[in-house]
């Protein structure tokens, strides 16, 4: 087993480990603007259009300066810009002069640019095989070998883009949410939008050698949609998926190296999405508010929270019904509502006269308001009688003139007393 | 003193004409409606005169001067259905945007633009809203957020696309009690309107408009059968017809 400090000490695992860490953060910055921009796809688009400008890179770096690694890679990244801003001016160009629509765009792009790489790169296999090896790396990524160099480059560019949403901040909620008043109160909001644009290539070039062109669009969105779910403002959004690119890409590394003990190697871009995926699929079904298990967990707990009252009631009312499933005389006692004999104790008799209060006073505002018919609102109020808030209850009492009698006839018990502890 | 004045303004979108030759002066302290069918170009005349599209030609002026001049003295009000309400902010994040022209980069809030944005709240309403998700309000209280924003603008001219759309009556008394004291503060009001019931109690002024200005003036003098008819009856098909005539041509205006 690997120990985690090494991660971050051992010079073969710290530079891909660091380096891995730097890109994710980065990429996940730039891609909450891209999913709360409705534009995931971009991603996937770009990271391809900048293949041919990989393999032109190699290309060129074999001919001019074959013995240096570090103008190799810093070739490779200028030609993997440069393809990639050109294929965000021709999808603009398709979008905006010739009124393709986006997704139609967005394939077209991806296509072409993506075609051409492979074409010069089969070009490439046939006189230079040891540098066409070097532009496969970008197609699938390779982060294990990294240099410390890598890191250098990566960790000026992760700094310009947190800078630039640092320094943005407040210009890209405003644009990102609603362009036309922003451009009212005379933010540019289209060279804003074009920086940011900028920013998002800068991102995918810095990510491709890591996670690959296939796979680069994930680490852009996986980050942003992980942390949606999880907050409401949009500076939490950004400090959530930035945390989370952070974890995706140490994650990715550690299990990389630590699930095959050794005997082989996993690759670490594929682990870094799948982690970056787990958070998504975590985060969609855990978030306290929004979660599908969450959510199925309070609606179970509400339908719970409803028999334990309606049986309350019913011993309230005398109703000899003496086996409960256990679970709800469990629930019972445990708030004190029935002492162990199974009686209703004071305080289960104040409750229950609360919930009957809440019902027969509903009962009477369907019948005197809403004009619904004595013998249908017992159904509504039944459902009712567990939902309404203090608030509610003393305004519904107001409004009804505090009554004391149900449309069947039957007392409504008076409020309680503001009462201690229930 | 006008407080807005407009001088043959047209606007295309290709080759169709959505505003022609439209020419008026709005006086300050007015509330003012602008009402004309559907496509009669009342939005785009807003976006013409905060300078969102490029008209084709015209000259518009406010306070006597080009808007680059006194952006800061007018105000706006999109349409709600321009946003995604979706959008990670609170219902505070959302009315302090309206701060965001004079604020300044990189620098917190000050205490002044908190408590503006807590005041525009306030007059609203919906203070006790404020740290909700704007998704989770309805669409009266989205309404009253996008007004607030415009208040604390602190503008002298607001310009307010379809405020009373898909509203209810309360948020619309609401509005419509502010809009009254705002005037009296000596704000002017534009307001896009289609309802022609309400129109002759909500405004003082208006602007009949279908691609061509019908009529504008006081609503006493404007407000008349004639003129509806003329803005949603017979010249509409007149219109429409020369609309499709200039789309079918290959160059030229008309």
């Amino acid at each position: 087993m690997t120990p985690l400090i090494d991660f971050f000490t051992d010079p073969i695992l710290r530079p891909s480990t660091v380096g891995c860490m730097l890109m994710c953060f980065a990429s996940a910055l730039v891609g909450v603007v891209v999913f709360l921009r409705k534009r995931s796809l971009i991603g996937e688009t770009l990271s391809h259009a900048s293949f041919p400008g990989v393999v032109i890179g190699v290309f060129l770096s074999a001919l001019l300066i074959p013995y240096s690694d570090e103008l190799v890679a810093l070739a490779i990244l200028c030609g993997a810009f440069l393809f990639a801003f050109l294929g965000l001016i021709v999808l603009n160009f398709l979008e905006n002069r010739l009124q393709v629509k986006a997704d139609s765009a967005l394939c077209f792009v991806l296509a072409s640019f993506f075609g051409l790489g492979i074409l010069i790169a089969s070009r490439l296999q046939q006189s230079y095989p040891l540098w066409y090896k070097q532009a496969l790396i970008f197609l699938y990524g390779q982060a294990a070998t990294m240099t410390n160099m890598h890191v250098i480059i990566y960790a000026c560019f992760s700094f310009v883009i947190l800078g630039f949403i640092l320094y943005f901040y407040r210009y890209l909620e405003a644009v990102n949410f609603d362009p036309s008043f922003s451009e009212t109160l005379g933010i540019r909001s289209k060279r804003l939008d074009d920086m940011m644009f900028l920013l998002i290539v800068l991102a995918i070039v810095v990510g491709i050698r890591s996670v690959g062109v296939v796979l680069m669009a994930g680490m852009l969105i996986g980050p942003a949609v992980a942390a949606r779910p999880l907050t409401h403002q949009l500076s939490h959004h950004f400090a959530l998926a930035g945390a989370f690119g952070v974890a995706s890409g140490f994650l990715g590394n550690y299990l990389s190296v630590v699930i095959p003990q050794g005997a082989y190697s996993l690759p670490t871009g594929p682990m870094i999405l799948l982690v970056s995926s787990a958070f998504c699929f975590l985060s969609l079904l855990l978030a306290p508010r929004s979660g599908l298990i969450t959510r199925y967990l309070r609606m179970r707990r509400f339908s719970f929270q409803c028999a334990v009252e309606n049986a309350l009631k019913s011993l309230w009312k005398g109703e000899e019904k003496a086996s409960f499933p256990p679970l709800i005389r469990w629930q019972l006692k445990r708030r004190k509502w029935i002492d162990p004999q199974g009686h209703l104790t004071g305080h289960g008799k104040a409750a229950a006269e609360k919930i009957i209060r809440l019902h027969r006073l509903w009962e009477v505002y369907l019948v005197d308001y809403m004009g619904q018919k004595v013998e249908k609102v017992h159904r509504t109020a039944e459902e009712l009688e567990h939902l309404m808030s203090p608030d509610l209850e003393r305004e519904l009492t107001e409004l009804l003139h505090n009554p004391q009698h149900d449309p069947h006839h039957q007392p409504i018990p008076p409020p309680l007393p503001p009462l201690g502890p229930t | 003193m006008n407080i807005l004045e407009v001088e043959q303004l047209t606007v295309n979108y290709e080759k169709t004409s959505v505003l022609w030759d439209v020419n008026f002066a709005i006086p300050e302290k007015k509330i003012v409606g602008i009402l004309g069918p559907n496509g009669a170009g009342k939005s785009t005349l807003l976006k013409a005169l905060l300078g969102l599209v490029k008209p084709l030609s015209g000259h518009i002026t406010f306070f006597g001067k080009p808007l680059a001049q006194v952006r800061k003295r007018v105000g706006y009000v999109p349409q709600r259905s321009s946003v995604d309400w979706d959008f990670p902010i609170t219902a505070f994040d959302l009315v302090m945007m309206g701060r965001y022209g004079k604020m300044g980069l990189l620098k917190w809030a000050s205490k002044e633009d908190r408590e503006a944005t807590r005041m525009a709240l306030e007059q609203v309403e919906m203070l006790p809203f404020a740290d909700r998700q704007i998704g989770q309000l309805s669409g009266g209280q989205q309404q009253r957020l996008f007004i607030a924003r415009a208040l604390v603008q602190d503008a002298d001219v607001y310009l307010l696309d379809e405020p009373f759309a898909g509203i209810d009556m309360a948020t619309e008394k609401t509005l419509l009690d502010l809009f009254h004291a705002l005037r009296e503060k000596g704000k002017t009001l534009l307001i896009v309107h289609h309802n022609l019931a309400s129109t002759e109690t909500y405004f003082d002024w208006l602007i009949l408009l279908n691609t061509c200005l019908i009529a504008t003036g006081p609503v006493s003098e404007v407000f008349n059968q004639q003129n509806i008819w003329r803005t949603y009856g017979r010249s509409s098909i007149l219109l429409d017809e020369a609309a499709i005539k200039a789309k079918n041509k290959t160059s030229g205006l008309l």
